[in-house]
């Protein structure tokens, strides 16, 4: 069976070796198709991955805050809830805000395998200096446990997040930030909030301008700092939680959420418009380099059609020697696999010396020079490949077909 | 002598608003042993009749009993298997495929049954290519073998799958005629000491003169068959 298929290969293989030129133009048809292909895709799946990366690196996989999705029932509601009695203008019980019972959250996570946790409080202060006045958020975290859900520490100009912890009252803030309010590294800024009567800070770090996701109004202190700051001893008011897999993060965060309370967003639900975003750019992008392998296998198609009339006397003979029109099928049907094939082979070369090429550039963006985030993944490659393997295959059945279903007797009486 | 071949009432028509009557009731045996001649006028429907009989064509009416099996409602498939086992066709018109060496063309039909290995069927087509005198040239290409080189080559390729039926289609045409006597010699030879039916279309009276049955068609009919056989003393 094997013998005979590759006999039959053999068949098809010479129809091809008989015709180089058209062979030649069809195998280059494909060879575009799928070189562009491997180009296009490499840089739009490669920035799309640049994205998403920027988005589950940008804040913890997971933030739990002191929010709740629906307000939770008062008191009375709870114990009369499906009575019948309409309650209203009873005294509404006040909360303290901020993360109840926090420690379990944090230990649940942590239970994640893989997992950390990371409590935090946020709240707003205004630093200043002279006369200057600036309003930011502060972010008060353990260091030595903030630095492992977070990237602060790669975006630091200067300073190292630990340095909150040697520097008392230390703040690290944006470069930008610094420069309106006129101070640098080791100089000293008053900070005042609502609750609390003003404090000196030290500037011990700077973050670099331009990160999309730290604003230039967002400090970062001890955690201890922030809560006296804030006038909020032993509160917390936020969670980051870090996992081994970033795609977990909607499971988990539901499963915290359904179990907690607060709510817990995962960087999906974050960046939900921006994914919606990224799957019409993935429909578009692969309807549009489908087309182009599509219409590279219409070399294919003319290549295998215009065997198929040429040899219209061959395949009379091989029917009528006994070849069946299964074998005729498969003759013709091989070929436009084996343009393919080649197409293919050419294609992955070309590819990867646009991907080459590409991937040498460089582009200054904010200060730093660039790579163009490119995928060079070997995914592409196969989808390229299996794409134009079936639109080749395809392209050839139709003609395979005719040349299956040539009477031979036609051809024989035609002779005559 | 058995049948190998028997066709009862085979009628061909080609349909269209002026209907071609290729072959019209035709009853006849093609039998082993023998060295069966069809003769009769060009465009009588003596390559329509060898056709239906090859099973390459599939008669309108009538019977076609291969080895006492009715064949003509058989599958194409299953026709097709017949036709590369048990069948040696060689035609009116040398018909060689292009691409392939002469040795190459005598594999094919030995490649496509699968009976023999590539290299059982190499030397088994360079056995029949010396045979026909052309064990030299076993590697030239179609194009560059004479019309007679490459007739007796598409005779060698008949009889690849060592057939048990050899249809010819006046298959010395292009012989000279020592040649054309040699191939004929070949044929009888396989019918008369190879136990094979061998049945071939010919305009040329001296083949038609010996061979053991005669078949003279008119206008797609059987007018007369010839059994010479018959007068032959009983040996
Ligand atoms: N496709 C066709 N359309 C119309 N008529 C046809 C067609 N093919 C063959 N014929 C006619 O059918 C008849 C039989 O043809 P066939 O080839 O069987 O004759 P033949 O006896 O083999 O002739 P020759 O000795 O010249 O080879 C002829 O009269 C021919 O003109
Ligand atoms: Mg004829």
């Amino acid at each position: 069976m094997i013998g005979r298929a590759g006999f039959l290969v053999t068949i098809a293989l010479r129809h091809l070796a008989r015709r180089r030129r058209q062979t030649a133009v069809a195998v280059s048809g494909v060879a575009v198709g799928v070189g562009f292909f491997l180009a296009v895709s490499a840089l739009m799946v490669g920035s799309q991955n640049d994205f998403i990366e920027q988005l589950i690196d940008a804040a913890p996989h997971i933030i739990i805050s002191d929010e709740l999705r629906s307000p939770s029932p008062q008191p009375g509601v709870r114990v009369f809830g499906k009575g019948a009695v309409a309650l209203h203008g009873y005294k509404v019980r006040n909360e303290v805000r901020g993360i109840k019972d926090w420690q379990a959250i944090v230990s649940a996570a942590n239970s994640v395998s893989g997992a950390v946790a990371s409590p935090s409080l946020t709240g707003g202060v205004t630093l200043r200096l002279g006369g200057h006045d600036e309003a930011i958020g502060i972010v008060g975290v353990e260091p030595e446990i903030e630095k492992k859900i977070s990237t602060i520490e790669d975006k630091l100009r200067v300073g190292h997040l630990h340095d909150l912890e040697t520097t008392q009252g230390g703040i690290i803030i944006a470069e930008d930030l610094a420069k309106r309010l006129g101070v640098q590294v080791g100089d000293i800024v008053a900070a005042t909030s609502s609750s609390s009567s003003g404090r000196s800070m030290r500037v011990v770090g700077l973050f670099k301008k331009g990160q999309t996701q730290l604003s230039s109004g967002t400090g970062y202190v001890l955690l201890r700092e922030a809560q006296s700051l804030l006038g909020r001893p032993f509160i917390i008011n936020r969670i980051g939680v870090k996992l081994a897999d970033p795609y977990a993060a909607e499971a988990v965060a539901a499963r915290l959420e359904s179990r907690f309370g607060y709510k817990a967003e995962s960087w999906q639900e974050r960046s939900a418009d921006f994914l919606s975003l990224l799957v019409t750019r993935n429909v578009i992008m692969y309807s549009v380099v489908s087309a182009i392998l599509l219409v590279a296998s219409f070399g294919i198609y003319t290549v295998v059609s215009n065997n198929v009339s040429d040899k219209r006397r061959d395949i009379a003979i091989m029917r009528s020697i006994g070849f069946s029109e299964g074998d005729l099928q498969f003759i013709f049907v091989v070929e436009g696999l084996v343009l393919a094939i080649i197409g293919v082979l050419f294609g992955w070369l070309l590819g990867y010396g646009l991907m080459t090429i590409l991937g040498s550039l460089r582009f200054p963006i904010g200060g730093d020079v660039e790579r163009i985030p490119l995928d060079r993944s070997a995914r592409q490659y196969a989808i390229a490949a299996l794409v134009s393997f079936l639109a080749g295959s395809l392209a050839a059945w139709l003609p395979a077909r005719k040349a299956a279903r040539v009477d031979p007797v036609d051809i024989l009486r035609g002779a005559v | 002598m058995s049948a190998i071949l028997e066709a009862r009432s085979l009628t061909r028509t080609l349909a269209g608003p002026k209907p071609v009557h290729l072959v019209r009731d035709v009853s006849l045996t093609i039998e082993r042993g023998a060295f069966t001649t069809i003769v009769g006028p060009s465009g009588c429907g003596k390559s329509s009749l060898l056709y239906l009989l090859g099973l390459i064509d599939r008669p309108d009416s009538g019977e076609l009993l291969f080895d006492g099996r009715e064949v003509s409602a058989l599958s194409g498939d299953e026709r097709a298997s017949i036709r590369l086992a048990r069948f040696g066709f060689v035609f009116q018109f040398h018909f060689l495929l292009p691409e392939f060496s002469a040795l190459e063309n005598v594999m094919l039909p030995m490649q496509r049954l699968g009976r023999l290995d590539r290299d059982g069927a190499r030397s088994r087509a360079l056995e029949l290519l010396t045979a026909v005198g052309l064990g030299e040239k076993s590697a030239n290409t179609p194009d560059r073998l004479s019309g007679g080189e490459r007739q007796r080559v598409a005779i060698a390729r008949a009889l690849a799958n060592d057939p048990v039926l050899i249809l010819g289609d006046e298959p010395t045409g292009d012989l000279d005629s020592r040649n054309s006597a040699r191939v004929i010699e070949d044929l009888r030879a396989l019918a008369h000491e190879g136990g094979r039916a061998v049945a071939c279309v010919t305009h040329d009276p001296g083949i038609a003169e010996i061979s053991d049955v005669q078949i003279e068609m008119l206008d797609g009919r059987i007018e007369k068959i010839i059994d010479r056989r018959a007068r032959l003393p009983a040996a």
